[in-house]
C-alpha cells in the first residue's frame, strides 16, 4: 500500500482554500495582458512551491525552487518592481539557490533514495500551514490596502533606495554588513582543512 | 514497502565490493576518513583514467585514488598494447625481426632498427661501411627530432594548447616527407637493416635535409616564444613532479627524463657507440630557477625541465645533423650480408640512446639462423615505474602534467 | 580536389522513385492551392460575403503556399542546375544575407516611426484599420482600396504587445545568428592561427553553411538518453542554460533606440541572467548519472560564481562614475569622441575594463579558464552525455553569452555604438532624410559599430583560446580571490576617491584622459598595423618550405 495519497493531500485543499479566498474585489486593472500575465506566473510560482513540497528528489526540490524564485522576480516586474527583481533574481536565484544545490550535490549520500515523509509529519505540515494559510488570509481581507499609484516612482527608484539605506536605514545596513563579514569569516573557518597534529603523519596540501 | 531501510550508501558498498571482485574498480568506494579534529568526512573515489583517454600518451591505463581534487595513490596498468615482441624474436630471422623493432617506440622507429642492427652486428663481428653508419646517425638523429616534436605538441595539447600540436606535426611533415622519400614509409621505416641502410640515400637528398634544417632551426625560437616562456605553461609544469637525481637514477629512468633531473649521462656522448664519438654536440641537462633562461619557478627534475631538455636535444640534434651532412661519404650503403645469417652461440647486451631513453637489445644467437632468444629493454617501461611514486598528493591535472613530461610510449612499455 | 556538388548530396539518399513521388505530390498540391487562390479571390470578389481580410489572408495564403510547393518540384527536377547555380553564387548569397540581415533590422524601426506617427494625429485609445488608411492615403474617406492591405499589415504595430513579440523573435534570430557565425568564425579563426585553413568545402565560399550544416545534422542525431539519469532534469538543463543567454539580449542596447527594453536597471539584470546560467551547468552535471560530470559541473559552478564577484565589483565602476544603471545612458554617456569612452576616463576605470574583460572570460568558460570541460581532464565534463540538439543547445548559449559579454565590455567602457569620431560632428545628419540618417550611422554612432566591437571582443576571446593553455583550477581560484579581488577593491576605491578629489575640467584629469587615450590609441593602431604587416608579408610567414619533387616524379 502506497502513501502517496496522503501527501497529495495538501495540494488540493491548498488550492481550494485559495479559490476560496480570492474574491472578485482586486479587480484587474485597464490591460488585460497584465492580468493574463499575472496569472499565468502566479499559477506558476504556485505550482513550483508545492513540487518543491511535494517532490521526493532532492534535486527536484531544488529546481522547482528555481521555479519558485523565478516566479516572483517575475511578479515583482510585472509590479514594475524592476530593482528588487533583479535583485531577486541575483540574490536568490543566483545565490542562496546555487549554495543549497552545492549543498546537495556534495554531502548527499544517497542520490537516489525517496525522501517520504511520515504519515504523522504529514498530518502536523497540514495543521500548521493550514492554521498558517487561515491567519494570513484573514490578515489579507481585513488590511484596508490603499492603491498605490500604478507604476510607482520607476525613475529613480534604484537612487531611492541607495539614498535611503546610507541616511535613513544606516545602523541596518552596517549591522547586516557585520553579520556577512561575520558569516564569511565563519565560512573560511569551517572550510579550512584540519592541520595535521604531531602523530598523525602528513595531512595533504591543499 | 515494508522492510529494513538500506541506506543508499550501504546498498552502493555492497554492490560494488562485487564489481570490485570482477576487476571493475571505477565505482565509489567509502573510506570513512575522519580527519583529525573532526571536520567533514570525505569520500575518497576510485576513478579510471584510460586506457582509452586523451591525455594518457597511448593504451595507458591509470587508476586514481583521489579525494576530492587530489591524488592520493597512482597506480599505471600496462599491457594493453602487449604484442609478444620478444616471443616473434624468438621465431624470424634478425633481418625479419626488424619490422617488429620500428613498432616498439613507433615515434622514434629508426633508432630502434639502428640499436637492433647493431647488436647483430655485435653478435657476427660484422663491419658496417662508413657510408651506412652516417645514412644511420642521419635516420636516427632526424627521427629523434621527429619523435621529440611530437613530445612536445602533445605536452601542449594536454596543458591545453592547441596552437603548438598543429605546429609541431607541421614540422613533423616536411620530416615524413623526408622519410618517405629515403623508404617510402613515414611511421614504421625498416630503413636501417643488419649491414647498414637498405637502400642508398635518394638523389638530392642532402641538400633537401640542408633545406630542412635551415627552415626548421628558427621554428624552435618559435615554440620557446609560445610555450616554453609562457607563464601559464611555466605555471602547469614547473615544480610539478619533482623527481631527485638520486630517485631517477634508483628507478631506472634513462634519457630525457634523467636528465632532466641534472644527471648528465647520454649514452651517445658517455658511451659512444657507432660513430658518435666524431660529433660534437651538447648534453642538455636540467636548469635550476633562473639559470640559463629557466623561470624562476622551475626546479632540477620537475616536469617543466624534463619538456626543456627535449626542445634543447632538437637543437643538439640538429647540430650533429649537419656534421652529418658536412663529413658525409660515399661509397657502399650496406655490407655484404649473406642470405642466410647464421648466428654464433653467443649473446650480446647493446644499448642505444632511443628518444625516450635507452633501448637494450640482448640477442642470444644458437647457431641457428634464428636467436633463441631476443629480449627488449624498453625505456619508456622504466621510465613509467616511476609514475606511482612521483603522483602522490598532486591534483588531477598534475597527472596529466607528470605523465606527458614523462612521455611514454606504450609500445615500448608492452611490445 | 572534388568540388561539392548537389549529385554527390542527392544521389546516395533519395532513389528515383522517391524524387518522381514528390515531384508529382509536390505539382499536384501546387497547382490545387493555386486554383483554390484564384478561386477563392474570384468567389470573395464577386460575392462580397466573407470578409475583405479573410479573403486577402486566404488568397495570399494560399497562393504563397502553391507557389512554395511549385518551387519546390523545381527544385527536385532540376536539382543539379539549383545546385551549381547556389555554388557559384555562393559569395553574393552570403553577402546578400549579411545586407539583408541589415535591412531587415532596419525596416521595423522605419515602421515604428511611421506608425508612432499616425498614432501621435489620433491619441487616446487605438487606432482603427480605416484611420490608418485614411492616414496612408491622405484621403479621410478612404475605404477598402489599395492601402487597406498596407494599413492591415500596420495596424498591429502600434499595441506594445506586438512590438514585443516581435523584438523577441529579431533577439532570437540573432542570437542564433551570432552563434552560428561565432562558431563558424571560431574555427576559420583558430585554423588560420593553426596555419590551417579551417572549413572550405560546406557552402562553397570558405565553409560559411558549415555550422548550418552542423546545425542540421546535429538535429537529427539519436535521443540517448542515460540509464538512471532523471529524465526531466535531462531535458531541463539545456534550456535553463540558454534561456539566460537569451534573455540577455532583451536588455542589451544595440544603439539609442534599438533595445528591446531599456530597463532601467539594465546593467544588473545582465548581471542577474550572467548568474543564473551557473544552475545550468549544475543541473546538467546532476542529471548525467556521471561522477565525472557531476564533479566537472561542480568544479566548473564553482569557477563561474567565484569569478561573479570580480565581475560586480568591476560593474560598479561605471556605474559609480556615471550614476546609472540603465545601459542606453551609459552609451550616451561616452558619445563624444574616442578620448570620452570611459577605459580611459581614469587609471581605475582602465584597470577596471581589464578585469572585467578577464572576469568576463572565466564566467564563460572560455580558455584559458575552461579546466572543467577540458577534453585531456575529465573527458568533457558536464557536458559528457549530451548528445544531438541538446549539446548544440549549450554551445549556443555559450556563444551567445560570449557575444553578449564582448558587447556589453563595449558598451561600459569602450564607447558603446559610437564611433571614434564625436558624434556632435554629425548631429547634422541625425534627424535628415533615409540616405543621410544611414551615412550618419555607419559614420558616428550606429548598431553597426556596436556589432563591430562586439566582434572585435568576441575575437580577442577566440584569440586567447587558441594561444594559451590552460589553467589549473586552484590557480584559476588564486588567480580570483588574490589577484583580481584586490585588483577590483583597488579599482573601486580608486574611482571613488578619484571621483571625489578631481574635478572633471582639471589638469591632472585632462592630463590622465589624454595619456590614456594614446595608450589606447596606440594599442589599436600597433594591431592594425601588425595585421597589414601580416597580410603584406602572408606568404612569407606561414612557413611553407618549398620543396623540390624527387627528380623523375
Amino acid at each position: 500500500m502506497t502513501r502517496g495519497w496522503l501527501y497529495r493531500l495538501p495540494l488540493p485543499a491548498l488550492l481550494a482554500a485559495s479559490a476560496l479566498a480570492a474574491d472578485g474585489a482586486a479587480a484587474p486593472a485597464a490591460d488585460p495582458g497584465k492580468a493574463v500575465a499575472f496569472y499565468l506566473v502566479a499559477a506558476v510560482t504556485v505550482g513550483s512551491a508545492l513540487g518543491c513540497a511535494i517532490a521526493t528528489n532532492i534535486v527536484r526540490m531544488a529546481m522547482c525552487l528555481l521555479g519558485t524564485l523565478g516566479g516572483v522576480a517575475l511578479l515583482y516586474f510585472l509590479m514594475s518592481a524592476t530593482f528588487l527583481g533583479v535583485i531577486q533574481l541575483i540574490v536568490y536565484a543566483g545565490g542562496t539557490l546555487i549554495v543549497i544545490v552545492f549543498g546537495v550535490m556534495l554531502t548527499s549520500r544517497a542520490y537516489g533514495v525517496k525522501l517520504r515523509p511520515r504519515p504523522v509529519e504529514v498530518l502536523a505540515a497540514l495543521v500548521v500551514c493550514g492554521a498558517l494559510l487561515v491567519g494570513l488570509v484573514a490578515v489579507l481581507l481585513r488590511t484596508d490596502w490603499p492603491a498605490a499609484p500604478a507604476g510607482g516612482a520607476a525613475e529613480g527608484t534604484v537612487a531611492a533606495l541607495g539614498g535611503s539605506l546610507l541616511s535613513v536605514y544606516l545602523v541596518p545596513f552596517e549591522l547586516a554588513s557585520v553579520l556577512l563579514l561575520a558569516v564569511m569569516i565563519g565560512a573560511a573557518y569551517l572550510a579550512q582543512p584540519a592541520l595535521p597534529t604531531a602523530g598523525d603523519g602528513a595531512g595533504p596540501e591543499e | 514497502m515494508r522492510g529494513k531501510r538500506v541506506s543508499g550508501a550501504e546498498r552502493n558498498r555492497q554492490g560494488m565490493e562485487d564489481k570490485l571482485l570482477q576487476g571493475r574498480p571505477d565505482v565509489l568506494v567509502e573510506v570513512d576518513r575522519d580527519r583529525a579534529g573532526g571536520g567533514l568526512r570525505t569520500e575518497e573515489m576510485l576513478v579510471n583514467m584510460g586506457p582509452q583517454h586523451p591525455s594518457t600518451h597511448g593504451v595507458l591505463r591509470l587508476m586514481l585514488r583521489i579525494d576530492g581534487e587530489l591524488v592520493l595513490e597512482c597506480t599505471p596498468h600496462i599491457g594493453y598494447l602487449h604484442r609478444c615482441a620478444e616471443k616473434i624474436g624468438e621465431n624470424v630471422t634478425p633481418v625479419q625481426f626488424i619490422p617488429i623493432t620500428d613498432r616498439l617506440d613507433y615515434l622514434a622507429a629508426m633508432i630502434n632498427n639502428h640499436g637492433y642492427s647493431l647488436a647483430v652486428e655485435k653478435l657476427l663481428g660484422m663491419e658496417v661501411p662508413e657510408r651506412g653508419r652516417y645514412i644511420r646517425v642521419i635516420m636516427s638523429e632526424l627521427n629523434r627530432i621527429a619523435s621529440h616534436l611530437v613530445s612536445f605538441g602533445a605536452y601542449g595539447l594536454d596543458m591545453g594548447a592547441f596552437t603548438p600540436f598543429v605546429y609541431a606535426f607541421r614540422e613533423r611533415e616536411y620530416i615524413l616527407d623526408l622519410f618517405e622519400q629515403v623508404c617510402g614509409a613515414r611511421l614504421t621505416y625498416s630503413y636501417l637493416s643488419i649491414g647498414g641502410a637498405t637502400q642508398d640515400l635518394p638523389e638530392g637528398f642532402p641538400e633537401r635535409l640542408a633545406q630542412f634544417l635551415d627552415y626548421f632551426e628558427p621554428k624552435i625560437a618559435e615554440y620557446n616564444n609560445l610555450l616554453s616562456f609562457n607563464q601559464i605553461f611555466v605555471k602547469r609544469t614547473a615544480g610539478v613532479g619533482v623527481i631527485s637525481a638520486a630517485d631517477a637514477i634508483a628507478w631506472g629512468l634513462t634519457g630525457p627524463c634523467l636528465r632532466g633531473s641534472g644527471v648528465k649521462w647520454d649514452l651517445r656522448k658517455c658511451v659512444p657507440y657507432d660513430i658518435y664519438d666524431r660529433f660534437e654536440f651538447d648534453i642538455p641537462v636540467g636548469l635550476p630557477g633562473g639559470v640559463g633562461g629557466a623561470p624562476r619557478e622551475a626546479v632540477v627534475g620537475d616536469s617543466w625541465n624534463r619538456y626543456y631538455v627535449r626542445i634543447l636535444e632538437m637543437q643538439q640534434s640538429v647540430r650533429i645533423l649537419r656534421q652529418c651532412l658536412q663529413q658525409l661519404p660515399s661509397g657502399d650503403f650496406r655490407a655484404k650480408v649473406p642470405r642466410v645469417l647464421k648466428l654464433p652461440a653467443k649473446e650480446t647486451y647493446l644499448e642505444v640512446e632511443g628518444g625516450r631513453g635507452q633501448v637494450g637489445y640482448l640477442v642470444v644467437g644458437d647457431g641457428k639462423a634464428v636467436p633463441r632468444r631476443v629480449k627488449i629493454r624498453g625505456p619508456s617501461f622504466c621510465n613509467l615505474s616511476i609514475a606511482s611514486h612521483v603522483c602522490r598528493n598532486v591534483l588531477i591535472a598534475d597527472i596529466a602534467a607528470i605523465i606527458g613530461s614523462i612521455d611514454v610510449v606504450m609500445g615500448e612499455v608492452d611490445r | 580536389m572534388n568540388k561539392f556538388s548537389a549529385e554527390d548530396a542527392l544521389r546516395p539518399r533519395f532513389t528515383a522513385a522517391h524524387k518522381a513521388l514528390a515531384l508529382r505530390g509536390f505539382v499536384i498540391a501546387g497547382v490545387a492551392l493555386l486554383a483554390a487562390a484564384v478561386g477563392f479571390g474570384f468567389v470573395a470578389g464577386v460575392a462580397q460575403g466573407v470578409g475583405y481580410a479573410a479573403a486577402v489572408g486566404g488568397v495570399v495564403l494560399a497562393g504563397l503556399t502553391g507557389a512554395c510547393c511549385l518551387l519546390a518540384a523545381f527544385v527536385i527536377r532540376f536539382a543539379a542546375l539549383v545546385g551549381r547555380v547556389l555554388l557559384t553564387l555562393a559569395l553574393p548569397i552570403f553577402l546578400g544575407g549579411v545586407v539583408g540581415i541589415v535591412v531587415l533590422a532596419w525596416i521595423p524601426a522605419l515602421l515604428y516611426e511611421r506608425v508612432d506617427g499616425i498614432k501621435a494625429d489620433h491619441p487616446g485609445a487605438a487606432v482603427s484599420v480605416a484611420q490608418f488608411e485614411a492616414a496612408l492615403t491622405g484621403n479621410a474617406a478612404a475605404a477598402r482600396g489599395p492601402a487597406y492591405l498596407a494599413a492591415l499589415a500596420l495596424w498591429p504595430l502600434q499595441f506594445q504587445l506586438t512590438r514585443d513579440v516581435l523584438a523577441v523573435v529579431g533577439v532570437v534570430g540573432f542570437v542564433s545568428l551570432v552563434a552560428m557565425f561565432g562558431i563558424w568564425w571560431e574555427r576559420k579563426v583558430a585554423g588560420r592561427m593553426q596555419s590551417r585553413l579551417g572549413p572550405m568545402r560546406v557552402g562553397g565560399w570558405h565553409g560559411w553553411a558549415q555550422s548550418l550544416a552542423d546545425g542540421l545534422k546535429l538535429l537529427q542525431k539519436e535521443d540517448i538518453f542515460i540509464a538512471g539519469a532523471d529524465r526531466a532534469l535531462f531535458r531541463l538543463a539545456p534550456y535553463v542554460a540558454f534561456i539566460p543567454a537569451m534573455c540577455l539580449f532583451i536588455a542589451l542596447p544595440f544603439s539609442a533606440a534599438w533595445v528591446a527594453r531599456d530597463l532601467e536597471v539594465g546593467l544588473i539584470f545582465i548581471f542577474a541572467m550572467l548568474g543564473v546560467g551557473v544552475l545550468g551547468v549544475l543541473l546538467a552535471g546532476w542529471a548525467s548519472n556521471n561522477k565525472w560530470s557531476m564533479l566537472g559541473a561542480m568544479r566548473e559552478a564553482c569557477q563561474m560564481i567565484s569569478y561573479e564577484i570580480p565581475l560586480g565589483f568591476a560593474l560598479l565602476v561605471p556605474i559609480m562614475t556615471l550614476g546609472t544603471l540603465r545601459l542606453t545612458a551609459i552609451g550616451e554617456a561616452q558619445s563624444g569622441g574616442f578620448h570620452t569612452w570611459l577605459a580611459f576616463a581614469n587609471p581605475f576605470t582602465f584597470i577596471a575594463a581589464i578585469v572585467f574583460f578577464v572576469a568576463t572570460l572565466a564566467s564563460c568558460k572560455r580558455a584559458p579558464f575552461d579546466l572543467p570541460e577540458a577534453e585531456s581532464e575529465l573527458v568533457a565534463g558536464y557536458l559528457t552525455e549530451y548528445s544531438g540538439f541538446r549539446w548544440a543547445l549549450f554551445f549556443f548559449a555559450e556563444y551567445a553569452e560570449m557575444f553578449a559579454v564582448a558587447a556589453l565590455a563595449s558598451v561600459l567602457f569602450f564607447g558603446a555604438w559610437y564611433s571614434p569620431l564625436p558624434a556632435s560632428w554629425g548631429a547634422a545628419w541625425a534627424d535628415g532624410p533615409l540616405w543621410q540618417r544611414a551615412v550618419h550611422g555607419v559614420l558616428y554612432s550606429g548598431p553597426i559599430w556596436f556589432v563591430l566591437k562586439g566582434f572585435f571582443f568576441f575575437f580577442v576571446q577566440l584569440w586567447l583560446r587558441w594561444t594559451l593553455p590552460r589553467i589549473r583550477l586552484d590557480q584559476v581560484m588564486y588567480a580570483c580571490v588574490q589577484v583580481l579581488l584586490p585588483l577590483t577593491m583597488v579599482a573601486l576605491l580608486g574611482n571613488t576617491l578619484w571621483l571625489w578629489l578631481v574635478r572633471p575640467g582639471a589638469w591632472l584629469a585632462v592630463a590622465v584622459n589624454l595619456i590614456l587615450t594614446a595608450i589606447g590609441g596606440l594599442t589599436v593602431v600597433a594591431m592594425a598595423a601588425i595585421v597589414l604587416y601580416g597580410y603584406l608579408n602572408r606568404r612569407r610567414l606561414v612557413g611553407t618550405m618549398a620543396v623540390d619533387p624527387l627528380p623523375g616524379g
